[in-house]
């Protein structure tokens, strides 16, 4: 099998965190012990849930109620999920990539970059802050895992959803930081049309060959 | 024996890591291929792996701390008695309380250091305490470049350093470092002794380039007697690794080779070397990833002959020689060196000489190589040639870096570290002229850029 074949699901109902998680894990694994070489590709929304990594500093919580955070295996401090935002979710062997994590990072990045400016929407990084900002405003958010450079989690960017459910915390530890969202830039933009420009990028990107399982 | 944990390189670029979490505590068990703690760089989390069973005798760095890549951050040993007694010699580090805080000056954290072990070690006498106290203003005063790693009570040393202490029971807190940052290198715990120490011999050419300081040479080498499998008047059977390096060596008679040198200037490589030497680059892993990233312009030198014609491998994965000490030779495979930063690199360097020695490793890690390297530096010897190993069409022999007195092109003349190499290649696939700009353009990577090796 191509090392660079790798599932796609996309979901179109809206995926509960736990379950995606569990399917990722499931994936990583079985990358790991050698028993596929699939590689895998998500891309979906979630319910309203907060995720931190496990390095993440427990005060950008604020007061939330601890029942709908989930401490994870990923870099960064807490960031939140919720229907509108569209999560990509990527399990590749980097062994057959580049083993480097900053390479994998400005990747994404860059996946972002070229996603937004589809619709016509300049995306820029700003160094040591990592994700991807329109002027001093975050649009999408990245955090990995990665065992035995096979890597877990991805990015998130805010097409349409509530941006209010960001005040609950400080989203990334930055204080003062806001979000925004692709429809405050384009009106008619529809998610399905977002995910398809998503895939047809990370296809390209990542040189995959997607298939259905 | 115990296995060291690295701070791992997440990417060519990182410095240094944070630890997240430890997975395992202490006297916990751990399996190969296990994770053991959860490393972050940037927005990215890496699971650490043990790379043997046994139990995790120290965690030298606690949860929530920041080390340079390269640095010993956990101990892994075999079995439990071997635990009772890492534990006892990293005491120190183990006791939370004696830790200063990371405001304090160094110099305060010099006298701790001092206190603790001599809390540590009730039998110590006094004169040594004030000994310790001069040495460390010595010490000091050497000090040019703020101490990253001495803003604790820890003890900071070379992996071999440690492991030559441990082997020789010296205590590692008494010592002056004589490395960056005032790390103690294998070297300081030699000079203390007075002796020089027996190690496995293996031709790990760590310290093959550079070979200035003739204190190097006795490592491997401290005994005047060579190498013997037998005594005198017996034969000796051959061990299956020597049958097969017998049978390569045989069926290489067969093929037409020509061999072709190159004198190449090391300095720069040498002083790129003692910089990244402290984040654990070995030499080895440094010519491997300059022989790869030249072959990458040189294919003709990467492929081999098949009675169909010329065969191009897909991958360029570069196997180096190394003599097992009961005999035969064996050659660990990088595989696509160009893919991996030279951290890393170096890592898995270690990982295949260490499990070469345990002769643990899989098929493909030995014999997958498209081509090869063979150093015999570290004996000084100023230049020789190799064998081609079947199934490739080039190995290059590398010799010792000495300083020669060096004819410039205006004339002038200056002394320089030179050192030789040769290559030995199968005529039927790479002709003199591909031999020649494949040695010419990894001279002028080693001589002119050895800084662009590191991703």
């Amino acid at each position: 099998m191509d090392k660079r074949t790798s599932i796609i699901n996309e979901p179109h109902k809206i995926s509960h965190f736990e379950d995606i998680f569990r399917l990722q894990e499931e994936y990583q694994r079985n990358l790991i012990d050698h028993k596929s070489d699939l590689q895998f590709t998500w891309i979906g929304e979630h319910n309203l849930c907060y995720t931190i990594g496990k390095g993440g500093n427990r005060k950008n919580l604020l007061n939330l109620s601890k029942n709908n955070v989930f401490t994870i295996n990923r870099g960064g401090e807490v960031t939140c999920h919720m229907p509108g935002q569209l999560v990509i979710y990527l399990i590749l062997d980097l062994n057959s990539y580049k083993k480097d994590l900053d390479w994998y990072l400005r990747k994404l990045e860059k996946v972002i970059i070229s996603i937004l400016s589809h619709f016509d929407i300049k995306g820029k990084t700003i160094p040591g802050l990592t994700g991807v900002w329109c002027g001093d405003k975050k649009i999408a958010s990245i955090g990995i895992g990665c065992k035995r450079w096979i890597t877990l989690h991805g990015f998130a960017i805010n097409v349409d959803c509530d941006l209010e459910n960001f005040n609950q915390i400080i989203p990334c530890g930055i204080k003062e930081c806001q979000m925004t969202r692709i429809s405050d830039f384009n009106k008619n933009i529809n998610i399905n049309e977002v995910k398809k420009i998503v895939k047809k990028i990370i296809q390209k990107e990542f040189n995959l060959k997607f298939v259905s399982k | 024996m115990s296995h060291e944990i690295f701070m791992p390189a997440l990417s060519s670029t990182m410095t240094e890591g944070k630890i997240v979490e430890w997975l395992k505590n202490p006297g916990d068990k751990v399996e190969r291929g296990e994770s053991v703690l959860v490393v972050e760089s940037d927005k990215a989390d890496m699971d650490v792996e043990s790379f043997q069973d046994g139990y995790l005798a120290a965690v030298l760095m606690p949860a929530g701390s920041t080390a340079p890549v390269g640095e010993t951050i956990g101990l892994i040993v075999e079995n439990q008695e071997e635990m009772a007694e890492i534990q006892e010699q990293n005491k120190i580090v183990l006791n939370p309380d004696e830790r200063e805080s990371q405001d304090e000056k160094s110099q305060k954290n010099e006298i701790s250091k001092i206190k603790v072990s001599e809390n540590s070690e009730k039998t110590n006498k006094p004169v040594e305490t004030s000994k310790a106290k001069k040495e460390v203003q010595v010490h000091r005063k050497s000090e040019t470049i703020a101490p990253l790693t001495n803003q604790s009570s820890r003890v900071v040393a070379s992996p071999r350093a440690r492991k030559i202490a441990s082997q020789m029971g010296v205590d590692l807190s008494k010592l002056n470092g004589s490395g960056p940052n005032g790390r103690i290198q294998a070297e300081d715990v030699l000079l203390v002794k007075g002796q020089p120490t027996s190690i496995p011999w293996i031709g790990e050419g760590d310290k093959a380039v550079g070979l200035s300081n003739n204190q190097i040479i006795p490592e491997n080498n401290s005994s005047p007697t060579g190498n013997s499998f037998g005594s005198p008047g017996e034969t000796v059977q051959f061990n299956t690794l020597q049958k097969a390096v017998n049978k390569n060596m045989e069926s290489s008679l067969n093929i037409p080779c020509f061999r072709v040198g190159y004198s190449i200037e090391t300095d720069k490589l040498d002083s790129f070397y003692k910089t990244v030497k402290q984040n654990g680059v070995t030499m080895t892993a440094l010519l491997v990833k300059a022989v790869a990233k030249t072959l990458k312009n040189h294919p003709q030198v990467n492929s081999f002959f098949t009675p169909d014609g010329i065969s191009y491998p897909e991958k360029i994965n570069v196997a180096v020689a190394v003599a097992m000490e009961d005999g035969g030779l064996i050659t660990p495979v990088l595989r696509d060196p160009c893919k991996t930063d030279l951290f890393e690199l170096s890592r898995e360097w270690k990982d295949l000489v260490k499990r070469s020695r345990l002769k643990q490793l899989d098929p493909e890690e030995y014999s997958t190589g498209t081509f090869t390297l063979s150093n015999l530096g570290m004996f000084g010897v100023d230049r020789f040639d190799a064998i081609l190993p079947p199934g490739t069409g080039a190995i290059l022999a590398i010799a010792a870096s000495q300083p020669t007195v060096v004819a410039n092109k205006n004339g002038s003349i200056s002394v320089k570290k030179v050192m030789q190499v040769n290559l030995t290649a199968d005529h039927r696939v790479i002709y003199g002229a591909d031999g020649a700009s494949f040695l010419k353009e990894l001279a002028n990577l080693i001589e002119n850029a050895p800084e662009s090796l590191i991703s």
